[in-house]
């Protein structure tokens, strides 16, 4: 498992170097990985083999990645990697050979998909907020794909700021559960109560429904249709919005027994099924549908998870598998829609299924699935649920069946409704009710033209559908997997079954209401009402709301961050005395003496005087030059201590320092600028908290240490470590570089963000922009990319990039714009 | 105050250089059983790049390169033990004998230092570039 995790970064990185030279090609190679999971995947479902990886990577602090194998990750593993294969071939048909940017769009598909793996089989909470937030940023990185539209990088913006702070409620909820149970797996939480527990539950459900698109947090998922549709296909149907689903999934068995549990996970799922469910029926643009039905569907697997029954969990792992399979090849048709004619407006879209018939044979099964309609996977899952529902008792029965049955209704209704407005003779213009305004070109009867077929975009759809209708033909194998998945969540769930036939039981009964009224409901919708594209409110209200968070922010840095360089280090050395504060009630003067060696006594004399000095200097030269005596005597007080390693250091740190000044002071007047007396107070009293507070912590410190004598344990054992361990005599030296390595390396980070900084800053300030800092640039200041050539645009191939751009503003921002 | 070259100053800064880099090299190495290593061989050969822009003689390397170089290095080097299911760092020790030098110890802590050299080097580079340095070390010299 490891070594897939290798391949899936070596591909990656690859494909990410080679840019777009390898074309349409570079689908394959981020394809292999994929394969190779998927196939693993199986493999271990298929022979219900379980498998642990654990690489604890610090032992002092146990820090560990740990990764599970089971029925349940592996299930999902396999739906994130199998749904990868099928979008990177459908990708190859999406984008033409000559799109700029596949390159690149193709290694964040793979990073996103190696996050999302990393997060289904992750076994700790560590391991599993890390790729969470992976998926957070590569899927940042995939809706905004097209960097050059205004609409999709708001999408992406959005979607980033409301997936992220559902990370930071994860992060929190998992402190407050390791805290109760610390070091546990993921695998194997242990039931937990109280406050905190309360506490954890409450920000991991709302952690879970920031992923997963849950009202009220719902709001980027729509807007994130500004995405390429592979995209939209992958992570909007199969693989990132189930991310929560997992969560649930996962901290259910620790958190299910908190009163607040249950009412909230149901809430957020009851209500989302029902919006999400009307907010697809109200929208006009076939993706849009696409995507507020998946909010629907993602509140119903939500809703059954939190509720705790086996029967529940059972239903709900049987429509992950469900929604999985049929809404990616739903999203893959109305891309290939949208490749073929130009638009997705249900509105325009009109006789497709004489024009298109393997597109609407792929519908008619996977749709049918979605309503749960019989002989389809999503019939026995959808009909498990209700079983599930039924089984419950008293006001939760109530409640949890009236949303099920409601949004159910809903659900069919907007099927039946996208059925028929994609691919009917002009639904939903108002041609049955003869509406005189209606008469223009939006209402002609001609058929929508449509452009020449493309296999590879149409096949992994097929395979999709025929998955639909194979699993429910093979219902017993997919039963028996996913039993074996809801036994790992609840080990009650092993006596329930998926059924292709159950007999004339109350569930099959309301499923059969369901699907007529549902059906009849949309019918009406789709010929009788006029449609309009719904203003996007909620999406609205957001954006508005980070961009108020942003005028602040800028007016709060300009305050706190004004500029003036002695200013900041005053601020900074005085707050950082007030650190000394705690330690004036340990001074013991007791443990002061004069000196270990008198020489000391000389250099510290000449330090002071130096330092007096440095004051008084009226060139810039000349401080310099004093400050670098006095790290030059600081030299000698080390060689009086005997510490040979920093001498040397110090000795080298200063010569580049001393000459280093004589560069920069190359910039700068030879003389320092006249200084107010106000001015010139203050530093002297900040220098003097300064040097009161470094006495007061050193005075403090000497007097707890008790020096080692030379033999004495502490000196043996890191001289024990470091000649056998280290393979060196240097102790100083093999400490850094092997025994403490780890602190060395967190160091050299800090060097490296350090100097990045500085050449960042100094680039901008001197408008350098050259080609190695190019990305950086572009993030930091988002406006410098509209100035980019248009021939970035990454639309699909053989579409025109200006309707294409027109259809996308309508997934993203602005729908009015397009109605007007 | 730069720009006015001294041809002494700049004959003995390119004499220096290959001395320097001897230096730097021998503490590198030397690092493991007496004073010097990574970080003393990199101020090393940042104080050289520092005298070569006093001088203005051109820079051998690029900050963002060799900061890169440095950063990848020590991170794999770090990360590599993962794959052989050993801890993050756990380093290996190799002895050898090698003619002219007889016995010699080494391990991949060596490469580690390696990394860090690189990453110090790029650090003394970067604040170069910050303070100027190019422009002071251009033909002309701007002198302010």
């Amino acid at each position: 498992m490891f070594w897939l995790f290798v391949f899936h970064l070596v591909a990656c990185t690859a494909v990410m170097l080679s840019g777009d030279r390898l074309g349409r090609w570079s689908f394959a190679v981020v394809a292999a990985p994929m394969l190779a999971s998927a196939v693993v995947a199986l493999e271990a479902l298929v022979n219900r083999r379980s498998e642990d990886l654990t690489a604890q990577w610090v032992e002092g602090l146990d820090l560990t990645i740990a990764a599970r194998l089971d029925s349940f990750t592996s299930l999902l593993l396999l739906l994130v990697s199998g749904i990868g294969v099928l979008v990177c071939a459908y990708s190859t048909g999406y984008f033409s050979a000559t799109t700029v940017g596949v390159g690149r769009f193709a290694a964040t598909l793979l990073a996103f998909s190696t996050a999302m793996a990393g997060l289904v089989v992750s076994d700790t909470a560590w391991t599993m907020f890390i790729f969470w937030e992976l998926t957070s940023i590569t899927s940042f990185l995939l809706v905004g794909h097209k960097r050059t539209d205004c609409g999709a990088r708001t999408a992406a913006r959005r979607a980033l700021v409301i997936t992220a702070s559902g990370g930071l409620a994860l992060l929190a909820g998992f402190v407050a559960l390791l805290d109760l149970s610390p070091g546990a797996r993921l695998g194997t939480l242990e039931p937990v109560t109280g406050g905190w527990a309360t506490a954890a539950a409450i920000l991991i459900l709302v952690a879970a429904a920031t992923k997963s698109a849950q009202v009220p947090f719902h709001v980027w998922l729509p807007g994130a249709m500004a995405a390429p549709t592979p995209v939209s296909a992958y992570l909007h149907s199969a693989t990132m919005v189930k991310a929560g689903v997992v969560l649930v999934a996962v901290a259910a068995p620790a958190l299910g027994d908190t009163a607040i549990w249950t009412p909230l996970g149901v809430t957020f799922g009851a209500v989302s099924m029902v919006w999400g469910a009307i907010g697809a029926l109200r929208q006009v643009d076939a993706k849009l549908i696409m995507a507020w039905g998946t909010v629907s569907q993602l509140g119903l697997m939500i809703a059954l998870l939190s509720l705790g029954s086996p029967k529940a969990t059972f239903a709900a792992i049987s429509i992950v598998v469900a929604h999985a399979v049929f809404k990616a090849a739903l999203f893959m048709v109305v891309g290939e829609i949208d490749v073929r004619t130009g638009t997705r407006d249900i509105r325009e879209l009109r006789g497709l299924r004489r024009s298109m018939p393997v597109a609407f044979g792929v519908t008619v099964l996977t749709a049918a699935s979605m309503a749960g309609v019989p002989p389809l996977l999503g019939f026995p899952a959808k009909e498990a649920a209700v079983e599930a529902a039924l089984g419950l008792t008293g006001g939760q029965r109530f409640v949890v069946l009236a949303v099920i049955i409601g949004g159910s209704i809903l659900t069919v209704a907007y099927t039946a409704r996208f059925l028929i407005g994609v691919f009917g003779d002009g639904a939903g213009a108002g041609v049955g009710t003869g509406d005189a305004a209606d008469t223009g070109s939006i209402c002609s009867t001609e058929p929508t033209p449509v452009k020449a077929a493309r296999p590879m975009l149409a096949a992994p759809s097929v395979v999709l559908a025929v998955l639909s209708l194979g699993g429910f033909v093979g219902l017993g194998w997919v039963t028996g997997i996913v039993r074996d998945a809801s036994v790992v969540l609840d080990p009650k769930a092993e006596v329930y079954s998926l059924f292709r036939w159950p007999g004339l039981t109350d569930a099959f009964l309301v499923s059969v209401g369901i699907v007529a009224a549902g059906g009849a409901l949309g019918v009406f919708v789709a010929t009788r009402v006029r449609n309009a594209a719904p203003r996007t409110l909620g999406a609205d209200a957001s954006d508005s709301g980070i961009d108020q968070v942003v005028v602040v922010a800028r007016i709060v840095a300009a305050r706190v961050q004004h500029g003036s360089l002695p200013g900041y280090v005053m601020t900074i050395v005085a707050t950082a005395s007030l650190a000394a504060i705690p330690f004036l009630w340990s001074l013991d003067s007791g443990d002061l003496y004069a000196w270990d060696h008198p020489a000391q006594a000389l250099l510290a004399i000449f330090v002071v005087g130096a330092a007096i000095a440095a004051t008084r200097v009226r060139t810039r030269l000349g401080a310099a030059l004093v400050l670098g005596s006095i790290g030059f005597a600081i030299t000698g007080l080390f060689v009086t201590s005997g510490a040979p390693d920093l001498v040397l250091t110090q000795l080298l740190v200063e010569t580049v320092v001393v000459v280093g000044f004589v560069v920069g002071l190359g910039r700068l007047t030879t003389t320092f600028p006249f200084l107010g007396g106000l001015w010139f107070t203050s530093r002297v009293v900040v220098s003097a908290l300064a040097a009161g507070a470094v006495t007061v912590a050193l005075i403090a410190s000497s007097g707890r240490l008790t020096i080692p004598a030379p033999g004495s344990s502490i000196t043996e054992r890191l001289r024990a470590e470091a000649v056998d361990e280290g393979g060196g005599n240097n102790i100083v030296n093999v400490v850094l570089t092997d025994v403490r390595a780890l602190d060395t390396l967190g160091e050299i980070i800090v060097l490296l963000v350090v100097a990045l900084g500085i050449v960042s800053l100094t680039r901008r300030q001197s408008g350098d922009d050259d080609s190695d800092d190019d990305n950086g640039s572009d993030l930091e200041n988002p406006t410098d990319t509209e100035n980019q050539p248009p021939d970035r645009i990454t639309g699909p191939a053989g579409t025109d990039s200006s309707e294409r751009d027109e259809i996308d503003t309508v997934g993203a921002a602005q729908p009015e714009a397009a109605t007007a | 105050m730069i720009a006015r070259r001294s041809p002494i100053v700049q004959l003995s800064v390119r004499a220096a250089t290959p001395l320097a880099l001897i230096v730097a090299v021998y503490a590198f190495f030397a690092g493991h059983n007496r004073p010097g290593g990574g970080f003393a061989a990199g101020l090393l050969l940042g104080a050289v790049l520092v005298l070569r822009t006093v001088a203005g003689l051109p820079q051998p390397f690029r900050p963002i390169p060799t900061l890169a170089a440095g950063g990848v290095v020590a991170g794999l080097v770090a990360i590599a033990p993962i794959l052989w299911g050993d801890v993050v760092l756990d380093q290996v020790v190799v002895e050898t004998t090698v003619p002219l030098l007889g016995k010699v110890k080494s391990g991949t802590a060596l490469i580690f230092d390696a990394g860090v050299t690189a990453l110090v080097v790029g650090l003394v580079l970067a604040l170069l570039d910050g303070f100027g340095a190019e422009q002071l070390s251009g033909p002309a010299g701007v002198d302010e």
